[in-house]
Formats: structure tokens, sequence, C-alpha cells
């Protein structure tokens, strides 16, 4: 099997793309990445870019918001969106004949949207009631103080805003933040499938010549502030939830394949540390994991668990002994099978066109050009025991983020 | 997409079913065994023991200890689970195509489970941890509520997950009992997908499981009756309210499925009719329907959570569309969209061998034998206005059904 081939390119009208050709699928999915979320947002008017997201497609120039999406299922298009720090993102899966009526949907609303008052108000009203909803959904609560401690007031903003700045917003805002980082300088689209390069080419410089300037812009990470604390929302639930943080290195960093080989051993698989010591020896818990989250220059590890509350501090203590221990005793079989794990994973995950457009995506965003599966193979196997030991000696949990929410707070505040 | 019909079926003489489907075109493949047992083939006593087995089988054989099972997964770097559901038990594993004997032989090894006496009451430790999760969720709760009611006096009403009681005083002999009645060849099934060599599966299969003793039990399933009414469970510690609006509908087999899921999209799936006249009016900001189709009898499910105040107003208007669809019928445009999104999904699952697995399993349970793509894209096209029609004129959603009400309002009842 040769190396596997992309193409990166910037077209004419300012659009950055990276394509990998499969030719031998039989759909294509394409994401365009708008660098624009939540950390551009003014601080009074948080919520602004989940709220552009759910209306941009409910009214363009042409046709009512009905109408646009009966002409994506005309297509069969299986669409998403999402809005996050950074970016918002549309992704579309169709068959290959109907690419190029799928990217001028696309186009037709990210370029003439209307933002109909009612669509406006009811998006609004919706937001205010998922954001009073998120009290019911325990994980999302904690995921969203974390992320407050984690990342601070501009970064660790959550994707909804808040009661005070939903109100806040009119419509007019909407359209202003939309002209000023809806063009095509802001856009990073990456296409995966049945389709050939120059046909991404062709259909997107069609489609979005003139939108906007095509400078370049969004492409700087927005700096953190994180804030070490350990606290306590209380909830009525059966259930404790633990969230723990500290920082660890960004996505282009030499030591992130050491990181994702951490990651592996503490919570690859049900052998991993985490699920091995906290659920199989103790039977602490039901879930438990490890996992990274990597905002453009930055790195952040979190373990997470749920457990009834008078097993609350026991679970805690070994979710922070565990990481320590791997630094005193880790085996090379156990790095071994995180790099097998993560290596097999690529490649079963990369049979779906969908998984491959992602992966494409995340690496034009993080790296700047696409990295083929065999670069990243290769600085997979590289890491040695001494890299982890290395790596968990620089990186130490020593300062860190804890969140709660349940019935009690924790009785241990600083065990290490 | 190919015409040539892809499958391999065996049946060994112990009557362990197995169909393979070979894509040449993909670089992994996946296997999973199939049991044909669930929630719904407990009595209540025993109410979660086939939830509490699907754990055991990771706990240790003969061959393996518990800590070897997941290491032996981990080192083929598989993406694997196993899950329960009312009708039946999964386990699964995703792997390079090199390494598809080793985890066949893994699974079958963990299906001889030893049930080991000193693994148990940790496992029912984390189980019971899973019930206090499950607790925690209100979609969770209101779902096990509205089965309750629904199937009442039926083993589909019991929860999956079982009950604290239950699961807290189940002894191993009652475990292995009922593991030796439902875990045999005769009420299982193999399923691979992917790229595979079909001759050397069937052979690997008959070595590792052809020994494996059949079964005279003679258990069989009794179709439940689908209790209508209103009932109401008020829980303080949520903000929302969930509504749901149940009513008898076709099992997963019945030929008319693809109609029954088509009548769910058009009404509460994306672009429907509960997106744009539920959800983009503000009553709700999750509406939806959905078709739930079981081995012998089914459910269509009008769901949506909401502000409490706001839940009449959410039920009259969840009736309503339900009134419009049966009296009014459906426009040419809302099948042909259901039609071509169908389309597309199913080329997005024929990719990947995971999930070619999940549907030759739903087509082997309900159908005996798998569909190839032009098979289903052939099911899909015969949904029609008139199929629909006609699905709504057996199982009518306009009248009567089930409402239920979860949340911290006590409504419908005593609201």
């Amino acid at each position: 099997m040769g190396m596997t081939e992309y193409v990166h390119a910037n077209l004419p009208c300012g659009i950055e793309y990276g394509v990998q050709p499969l030719p031998q699928r039989h759909v294509v999915t394409f994401q365009l990445r708008i660098l624009s979320g939540t950390a551009g947002e003014p601080s009074e008017k948080l919520g602004l870019s989940a709220l552009i997201e759910e209306t941009l497609d409910k009214g363009t120039e042409k046709r009512g918001g009905r109408e646009l999406s009966d002409a994506f299922d005309a297509l069969g298009a299986a669409c998403r969106s999402g809005t996050g720090r950074e970016t918002t993102t549309f992704t579309c899966t169709v068959l290959p004949e109907h690419f190029e009526e799928a990217v001028s949907l696309h186009a037709e609303f990210l370029r003439t949207p209307t933002f109909p008052d009612h669509a406006v108000q009811v998006a609004i009203d919706l937001a205010r009631q998922e954001i009073t909803n998120l009290d019911d959904d325990a994980q999302g609560l904690t995921d969203k103080l974390i992320s407050l401690q984690a990342y601070g007031p501009v970064m660790g903003r959550h994707i909804l805003g808040e009661h005070h700045t939903l109100a806040a917003i009119t419509r007019e805002d909407i359209v202003r933040h939309w002209r000023s980082d809806y063009h095509a300088g802001r856009m990073v689209v990456a296409v995966a499938g049945s389709v050939t390069a120059g046909r991404v080419e062709e259909v997107f410089e069609k489609y979005f010549s003139g939108f906007g300037s095509t400078k370049s812009q969004g492409r700087r990470p927005t700096s953190i502030e994180f804030l070490p604390a350990t606290t306590h929302r209380h909830k009525d639930l059966e259930q404790e939830q633990i969230a723990v943080c500290w920082p660890g290195v960004d996505a282009t960093h030499a030591d992130f394949p050491v990181q994702q080989v951490v990651l592996g051993i503490l919570s690859g698989g049900m052998s991993g540390r985490l699920f091995t010591e906290v659920r199989e020896k103790q039977g602490l818990v039901y879930w438990v994991a490890a996992w990274q989250d990597t905002p453009r220059g930055y790195g952040m590890i979190f373990l997470g668990a749920s457990t009834t509350p008078e097993r609350c501090d026991q679970t805690y203590r070994t979710l922070l002994r565990e990481v320590d221990r791997l630094a005193e005793d880790i085996e090379p079989e156990e790095l071994e099978r995180a790099q097998t794990g993560i290596l097999a994973s690529q490649d079963t995950r990369g049979d779906s066109t969908r998984a491959r457009c992602g992966e494409l995506a995340s690496d034009l965003f993080y790296y700047g050009r696409p990295v083929s599966p065999e670069e990243k193979t290769r600085r997979i196997q590289a890491v040695t025991v001494n890299d982890v030991r290395r790596y968990l000696a620089a990186f130490p949990r020593d300062r860190r983020c804890v969140v709660t929410v349940g019935p009690k707070p924790l009785g241990v505040s600083d065990c290490k | 997409m190919s015409a040539i019909n892809p499958y391999t079926l065996r049946t060994l003489d112990n009557g362990l079913r197995i169909v393979i489907e070979h894509m040449p075109y993909v670089r992994s493949a996946a296997a999973g065994f199939l049991v044909l047992t669930g929630a719904r083939d407990e009595t209540r006593a025993l109410a979660g023991v086939s939830h509490f087995l699907e754990h055991m089988m990771f706990k240790g054989t003969k061959k393996r200890h518990w800590r070897e099972i997941t290491l032996t997964f981990d080192r083929m770097g598989s993406t694997y689970n196993a899950y329960t559901s009312e009708d039946r038990t999964m386990y699964y594993g995703w792997v390079r195509s090199a390494d598809l004997a080793k985890q066949i032989e893994l699974l079958a090894d963990m299906l001889r489970s030893s049930l080991p006496p000193d693994e148990l009451d940790m496992e029912r430790k984390v189980i019971l941890e899973e019930i206090a999760m499950s607790k925690d969720n209100l979609e969770h709760l209101a779902f096990d509520f509205l089965q309750e009611k629904v199937f009442a006096g039926h083993p589909l009403a019991w929860p999956i997950l079982g009950y604290d009681e239950t699961v807290g005083s189940m002894s191993r002999d009652q475990m292995w009992d009922y593991f030796q009645r439902r875990y045999t060849p005769d009420n299982m099934m193999l399923v691979v997908a992917g790229n595979v060599e079909p001759g050397a599966v069937v052979e690997t299969a008959e070595k590792l499981c052809g020994h494996w003793p059949r079964s005279s039990n003679g258990h069989v399933r009794v179709p439940p009756r689908i209790h209508a009414g209103v009932d109401a469970l008020k829980v303080d510690r949520f903000k929302q309210q969930v509504v749901v609006l149940t009513f008898a509908s076709i099992g997963a087999a019945d030929p008319a499925a693809e109609t029954a899921a088509a009548v769910a999209t058009i009404l509460g799936g994306d672009n429907s009719r509960f997106f744009w006249n539920i959800m983009q009016t503000g009553l709700s900001p999750r509406a939806g329907v959905a078709h739930l189709g079981y081995s012998d009898c089914g459910l269509m499910m009008l769901y949506a959570a909401c502000q409490p105040e706001k839940a009449e107003d959410v039920v009259e208007a969840m009736r309503k569309e339900a009134g419009r669809i049966t009296h009014d019928g459906v426009l040419p445009h809302e099948v042909a969209r259901v039609k071509s999104r169908r389309r597309t999904s199913l080329a997005i699952e024929s990719e990947a061998p995971y999930y070619r697995l999940t549907q030759l399993m739903d087509d082997m349970e309900y159908r005996g034998s798998p569909r190839t793509v032009e098979q289903m894209l052939a099911d899909v096209d015969a949904v029609s206005a008139e199929s629909i029609r006609d699905y709504l004129e057996r199982y009518p959603i306009h009248v009567g059904g089930h409402l239920a009400g979860v949340g911290p309002r006590l409504w419908p009842k005593g609201g």
C-alpha cells in the first residue's frame, strides 16, 4: 500500500482546503470550518455563535428555512453542525452525484442568510430553556463548571451563553457578528471520498468566489487562564460527578504523541489502569475515563468518574494515585498495548469516509497541513518508556482543577 | 454497492447460525455473537440477570482470568463492547482484518464463562452504580417508567438493568441456571463483516463452537398486551418535564417496518412536522417520534422535553400533528425525502464493518436472513403515501394511547 495522498492549497477566493480522494468509496464528506467560535464573542453577548449556527439555515435570500431543509433532503444529505470555542463547523455527507448541489446549498445559507425575526426569537428562547435544562444533565453541568476553571472566562465559556447575555442579543447583533466573521478568509474546508481534488477546487471556487475578505484570519490561538481550585456544586443526585484536570501539551507539541500514549495506558481500553483499578478491582464506578482536550496552543488532561457519594473520596484518591503510579512502574508491555490501540483504531475507523474527513479537518486546524496516517504511526511508534516518565515529570498534576457535582463535597481536598 | 450476493450462511450441527459478509474494499473486520436473550426473558425476581450476565462474560473462563480477557482485546487494539436490550445480548469486537481469528476465539471463549464466584460481588457493585447513574438521567428514568406502565404485567416492563433489590440479591446459582438455558448455540448467532475469507471464518467457528451442546429448552416468548391510560411520576430534582404519548405498533420483523420508520421520520425526525411546528414555535427544545420495534411487538412513541408549565400545550401540539398526518396524509415530497436520506445512510453504513455488523444482526434476528443493500433499498422504495395511510389505519396514533409525564410536576395525573 502506497503513501496516503492529499491535496492542500488555497483557492483564489481565500478558502484553505484539503482533499483526500478515495475513488473507491460510495460517498463524499466535506466539512466547512468557519474560524469563529465562542471565544470571539463580545462578553455581554455570550451565546451569539451558537445562535448564528442555529439560525443561518432558517431562511436565505432565495428561500425559506423549510424549503432549504427540503432541498437538502432531496439530495439525501446527512448534515450536522456544531459550535466550539474557536470554530463553527458544518459537515455533510452525500452520494458523489450530489456533491456540487450540496456545496451550493451550503454557500447559499452561509452567504445569504436572512435571519428571520421569528427564527431568531425562537432560537434565543430555546437556548434559554436549554441553559435551564443543563441542570438536569449532571455530566453536562460538570463539564461546564470544569471548563470555566480549566480555561478561564474567555475560553471556558459555555456555547449556550448565559440567561442575561441571551436576553441582550438582538437580530442586529447576529447579523453584525455574521458579517464580521463569515468570509472565505476564515474558512477551512476538508473533503474526503469519491471526488477529485480538481472537482473540489472547481466547485468551491464557483460557489464561494467573492465571499467577503480573502485575507487569512482566525488562525491564532486565544489565551487560556488556568484557575486551579477545588469546587463543589450541590445537587440532589444519586451519584457524585467527579472531574479533575491539569495542563498538558497542545496538539503540535513534540510530546503530543507521548501524551496520547499516556492516555492510552490510563484509559485506552478495559485493560487501562483506570478501568482496572477503579472499576474492576474496587467496583467503585460504572464509568471512568481519562481524555485530553486541545484548543490551539494548549492541552488539558481530564479525569472523570461518577459514583455514589459515600465512595467519592476513595474514587478520587484512586484516580490520582493511578496517574502518580504510572511514572513509577510503567511496563513496556502496556506501552506497546497503548500504541497498538491508537494505531488499530486509526486503521479501523479509516474505513469510514466521514472519519477520514474529520481527521483531515482536524489536521488542517491544528497543523495547518494534512498529516498522513503513516506519519502519525511513526510518531506513536517512536514513543518510549523513558518518554512517558519524562512527560509525567514535566507535566505534574500538582496544580489542578477539581469539580464535584452531587450531594456532598470531597472529604479529601488535596491528596496526592 | 455490488449486486453480487456477498453473504455466506452456515448452520453448525449444534444449531449455531453463522453469517458472513465479505467486504473486499475495507481493511478491517468486525465479529459479534448475538445471543437471543434479553430483559424480556427474565422473571421479575431475576430482573436484570441478562445484563448482569453480559458483565460477567468479561470476568473469566476456564482458560482466561478477567485480566487476560481485557488484555487480549487491547493487545489487538480492538474496539469492543457488549450491550443488552429487551430482546438480545450482543458481544462484538472490531479489529484489523489480520486479527479476526484471534477476535473470534476470544469472544467464543468469553461466552463459555465460568462465572467466577469471587468476581460476582465486585461486579454487583458496578451494576448498582450503573443503576444509580441511570436514575440521575431524566430520559432514562422516563423511558423505564413508560415501559413499566405500557407493558404492565409483562417482562418487557422490567428495566434492562434490573432493580436494586434484584441485582443486590441475585445468586450465582440463579445466574448459572439462566446462563445454561439461554446461552446455547441454537439460541445464538456468529455474525462477521469485513475483509475476511469466509471459508476460514466458518472453519474457525466450527473448531471453536462446534462442540457447544445444543439445548432442549422450550422457552417461548409471549407477546405483551399494550396498555393505554395516563400515568405521572413526580421527581423534584429535575427542572424539565418529559411527556410521552405511546401507541401500539408493529414489531421489527413486520414487512411494514420501513413504513412505520417513515411515519416516525416524517412526524418527528430532522426537518419534520414536530421540528417545524413544535420545536420551532419555542414550545420544546427537544421533541421527536421513534418507532421501537421488538421481536413480536412495537411502540410508536411521541415525546418531548419542555418547561413543566408547557406540558399541556406540548401534548396538545403533538396530538394535533398526529391527527393531521392521520386525516390529511403525507405529501409526496415528504416520502421522497425519507427515501433519499435512507439511501445516503445505507451508503454510509455499508462502508464500515461495525455498522454492517449491526445491520446484519437486525436482519438475522428479525428476518432470518441478511439483506443486500439493493434489497434494503427495495424495502425503502416500497414506502408510499398509501402504505403510510394503511399503517395509520391499522395502528392509529390520533386517539387513545398512553400518556406519561415525568418531571417536577405531577402531571397529567393530579396536575
